[in-house]
């Protein structure tokens, strides 16, 4: 029954979709506005349409109903129920069930904030969101049916993936595709803006927050992945280039560019083409994400299975992409620029170059992933490039792109003088300079390390040189200290959360700095009681235990750590063995610390517990990705405040 | 070419990326070897679910389809268990033998996906995983198409689809013996 | 064309970044590049010094680990050549004989593949088991258990 009622939904759905988005359209191009209601209303219910048949598959899993396939393969009679639950979006057919979820939510939020002030542009905003939310209806109606039936019935399911059987697991996907799908509201601006003509600022302001706030998820996602992929998957590394985690960078790297051009369209009325370029372009990649996840058409190890779903969206990439690429050609003369760049040396032109750095690094992490099937095709040879390549090209890139950001936010509109550049950039350039020649004294030896931190050194002088300056002049007006700090940031919010947003960014360069310049690890075979030194850290191992768990079982190895000033800690890394799976998934023992990280990898061992082989890291600075993060969070919350008319 | 059209090159920019990403379905990136292809298939003899021996040298002459498979397996072993059964029902008097190998798992649960989808060719638990080990299963469900003078000649593995089944089978049986 | 932004210059400099570019991804792209070969193509023109990505079959019987000296040994192979190779350090858990594997290293000048990673080969769509019950995990909890007395 519930199969059969979910499907049903989702066909339903589907066609709902269809049918408002054409009315959208209808309603855009003739002006009837009875059309417009309709398409709301369907919006409306393919909403209630895609909740119900998502709450269906939660209740088929919280019922152990295995009669659905997707719930016989994806948990079992063992499977905890927080699990059950957001095993939901656990492998493939459950991620497009999500997605098509949030797309319909947003739609949803857009038609309630929007349906007033975005007059001119609301039917196609509605007719491009809502085709796009029948798409991913129509790939659950077809190529990955998520109620699909299994017959005959098992006695018991297959079970989640033990390495998502994690807090990870829970966060991940749902922050990644708040921001993947979030983009799909820009765009859809961009392409009402383009249908109508009117291309000029509107559609920036309408989308503004729309575009931080997907911005942010992102973020978050890939910052929550590398935690994941730090804790969980037993190799010490946040961040491999793998083809999976390129594909939601690439949108993040063009997201960014899009939301510092959009300031000079705001500004000075120019880069109309190059913004919806870009917009389309992000939309485009985030969509490339899920096709290259999905498809199998490059080899990856985060990839889900493959099958006919491939062809549904390279087929609907095109489609957009051509479509949209098509109206921009079209409306081409309405997008001249209205100002020019006077000078190399001001505002716009660092934010020009800052987009033409993350351009440059989107289309180098573009090759590196597409490298391996353009060199199959071309020369029939398989090439595959690993991190090294992405690591020296893009490492002067994002170098580069943090020094912009000590520049762009404090250099002059149009022309910056002499003067200018003296009063904003003279001290931190000072502070910048100094702080590499300590470090080079304190016996940092590699140059990337020096250079990176410099830098960071610099861009946190120029944003105090501004918040400084800006609360002397408050102070001279009369105000006192803490009235006049705060009410900088809550009168300029946009511009002091994007100044802490840069700072999260710093932080978080910081710590990948540190944690490549100056991890250790070590691998070592230890008979019982022997130990093992790394860092200052001594390793002694204690021994071996085996417990059963709900639905594995645990061989959990101790070790004792000292690192002389403290007193003794216990780590116990294990390798936990599941019935379903092919081989034992390790579990890594950490602890972590402000400068440092102890991480610990059971390897191999003796059955009778005399020898295990283990693997230590002690990571340096990891934390300050994390921490970072929780920056980056509050400077969004601080930039997307409502505006506060009056003076504070 | 007037600098009106000159905008389409953006569009026309964007094709050979896709062409690229098409051209990716055409790869295959599954395919581990078998280093058994073309030796001769490891003998064994083990008890059917229905109590008679089975035996691979008491099929020679035959073309013998070995396949491998477990009672939790899924979705493959479910959805290749019709195909096998069907394919086994045309092929029988034409020389053909299908045999499948049980392994790691419980007599109960094997028996039950036997009646459930009423498989009517032997089946037989390898107990020790000896005969999966002799055949190099790294995983289930895998299939081995074996010719009339015992050797083996192709492994699929995943789940068997009837073309699959058919090519090889055909393929086997048009060889001299 | 009228409203274009930018005065040559700019485009002279956007030029110069992009050469740069792409002369860093030319550059990034030859060094790294690592080539995907079966067993039989490396024995057919094995190159020292070339990074690949070697691919086939642990054969059954070949592994071999030290566990003091983290030595591993084992061979590959694709059903026609094999190629020892040798990885200082523990596999990961999905390495196994009889199983497939892709190893990244060199071909060294002693006549053996020197790999510096292990990338086992993970099936999503087909599972050996592990059952809890059987024989093998029984007796290794047991032994397990039995340590700790």
């Amino acid at each position: 029954m519930i199969p059969e009622l979910g499907h049903g939904a989702v066909i339903v759905g589907g066609l709902l979709a269809f049918y408002g988005a054409i009315a959208a359209a209808i309603a855009g191009r003739t002006g009837r506005t009875a059309l417009l209601e309709s398409a709301q209303h369907a919006a409306l219910g393919v909403f209630g349409l895609v909740t119900f048949s998502m709450l269906l598959l939660v209740y088929a899993f919280l019922t152990f109903d295995f009669s659905v396939r997707y719930v016989a393969l994806n948990t079992n009679l063992q499977t905890p129920y927080y699990y059950r639950i957001t095993a939901l979006w656990g492998a493939l057919e459950g991620s497009i069930v999500l997605w098509a979820w949030m797309l319909a939510l947003y739609t949803l939020i857009v038609i309630l904030r929007h349906r007033h002030n975005a007059r001119e542009l609301y039917s196609w905003v509605l007719t491009t969101m809502l085709g796009v939310v029948a798409f991913f209806l129509l790939v659950m109606a077809v190529p990955a049916p998520p109620f699909e039936r299994l017959s005959p019935i098992p006695a018991n399911g297959r079970g989640l993936n033990p390495l998502l059987e994690d807090s990870g697991m829970i966060t991940h996907p749902v922050a990644l595709y708040l921001g993947f799908t979030g983009f799909t509201v820009p765009f859809a601006f961009a392409i009402a803006a383009l249908a109508t003509g009117r291309v000029g600022d509107r559609w920036i302001t309408l989308t503004r927050r729309w575009t931080i706030v997907a911005w942010y998820f992102l973020s978050l996602g890939l910052l929550i992945g590398g935690w994941w992929s730090y804790h969980v998957l037993g190799w010490g590394g946040y961040w491999a280039w793998d083809p999976v985690e390129n594909a939601a960078f690439m949108p993040w790297l063009t997201g960014t560019a899009f939301l510092h051009s959009v300031m000079i369209q705001e500004r000075r009325r120019m880069l109309k083409l190059w913004n919806i370029g870009l917009v389309i372009l992000t939309f485009a990649l985030t969509l490339f994400g899920t096709f290259l996840t999905r498809s199998g058409v490059i080899a990856s190890v985060h990839a889900f299975t493959q099958g006919s779903i491939g062809i549904f969206f390279l087929s609907f990439l095109s489609l957009v992409v051509l479509a949209s690429l098509a109206l921009l050609a079209w409306r081409w003369e309405a997008l001249g620029a209205e100002g020019e760049l006077d000078s190399v040396v001001s505002r716009e032109s660092a934010f020009l170059l800052n987009n033409v750095l993350l351009v440059a690094a989107t289309f180098t992490v573009f090759f590196g992933t597409v490298f391996p099937l353009l060199s199959e095709a071309v020369r029939g040879v398989k090439v595959s490039v690993g991190m090294p390549f992405f690591n020296s090209v893009n490492i002067p890139v994002f170098l580069s792109l943090i020094f912009l950001m000590g520049v762009g936010p404090l250099i002059a509109w149009r022309r910056a003088s002499r003067d200018n550049l003296r009063r904003n950039f003279f001290w931190p350039v000072v502070a910048g300079v100094v702080s590499a020649a300590i470090f080079y004294a304190a016996g940092v030896r590699s140059t990337l390390a020096v250079l990176s931190l410099a830098l960071t050194v610099f861009v946190t002088a120029t944003v105090a040189v501004d918040y400084v300056r800006a609360t002397r002049a408050r102070l001279r007006m009369g105000e006192s200290l803490l009235p006049a700090m705060g009410g900088l940031l809550v009168r300029h919010n946009r511009r002091y959360g994007g100044f802490a947003i840069h700072l999260g960014i710093l932080v978080i360069a910081v710590g990948v700095t540190g944690s490549q310049a100056w991890s250790l690890h070590r691998e070592a075979t230890l008979k019982k009681g022997e130990a093992v030194e790394l860092a200052g850290y001594k390793f002694q191992f204690d021994g071996l235990a085996a417990r059963e768990a709900s639905n594995h079982f645990v061989v959990e190895s101790t070790f004792t750590v000292t690192n002389g000033k403290a007193h003794a800690e216990a780590m116990r890394p294990a390798k936990k063995f599941y019935p379903q799976e092919q081989s034992p998934i390790a579990h890594v023992d950490y602890r972590l610390g402000f400068m440092e990280d102890l991480y610990l990898v059971l390897g191999d061992f003796e059955r009778d517990g005399s020898q295990a082989t283990v693997k230590m890291q002690v990571n340096r600075m990891v934390s300050w990705i994390w921490i970072g993060g929780l920056v980056l969070t509050l400077g969004t919350v601080l930039a997307i405040l409502p505006d506060r008319k009056k003076l504070a | 070419m007037s600098r009106k059209s000159l905008r389409w090159l953006l569009p026309a920019a964007a094709l050979p990326i896709l062409a690229l990403l098409a051209y990716g379905f055409r790869v295959n990136h599954r395919d581990i070897p078998s280093p058994l292809v073309n030796r001769p298939a490891a003998p064994f003899v083990l008890t059917s679910y229905a109590g008679e021996p089975m035996s691979l040298e008491a099929n020679k002459g035959r073309v013998v389809v070995v396949n491998f498979w477990a009672s939790w397996c899924m979705p493959a072993c479910y959805e290749e268990a019709p195909v096998l059964e069907r394919n086994w029902r045309t092929y029988k008097d034409k020389g053909v033998v299908v045999l499948g190998v049980n392994i790691q798992d419980k007599p109960e649960a094997a028996r039950k996906f036997i009646d459930q989808f009423s498989l009517t060719f032997p089946n037989a638990l390898d107990p020790a995983g000896k005969v999966s080990i002799d055949y190099g299963v790294y995983g289930v469900p895998e299939t081995f198409f074996i010719d009339a003078r015992g050797r083996i000649r192709a492994k699929h593995a995943g789940a068997v689809t009837d073309t699959v089944f058919q090519r090889e089978v055909d393929r086997l049986l048009a060889e001299p013996r | 064309m009228k409203g274009l932004p930018l005065k040559p210059k700019f485009v002279a400099g956007i030029a110069v970044l992009a050469m740069a570019l792409a002369y860093m991804i030319y550059a990034g792209v030859t060094q790294s590049a690592v080539y995907f070969v079966t067993p039989s193509e490396l024995q057919a023109s094995p190159r020292t010094g070339k990074a690949y990505r070697l691919g086939g079959m642990v054969e059954k019987g070949s592994v071999s680990w030290k566990a003091a000296s983290l030595d591993l040994t084992f061979t590959l192979t694709d059903g026609q050549a094999k190629v020892p190779v040798r990885h200082h350090g523990t596999a990961p858990d999905l390495f196994g004989e009889g199983r497939g594997a892709v190893v990244e290293g060199r071909w060294t000048s002693e006549g053996y593949f020197q790999a510096t990673q292990i990338l086992a080969k993970h099936s999503e769509e087909y599972k050996a088991p592990h059952d809890a019950n059987s024989a093998g995990y029984k007796e290794l909890m047991k032994s397990l258990r039995g340590e700790q007395k």
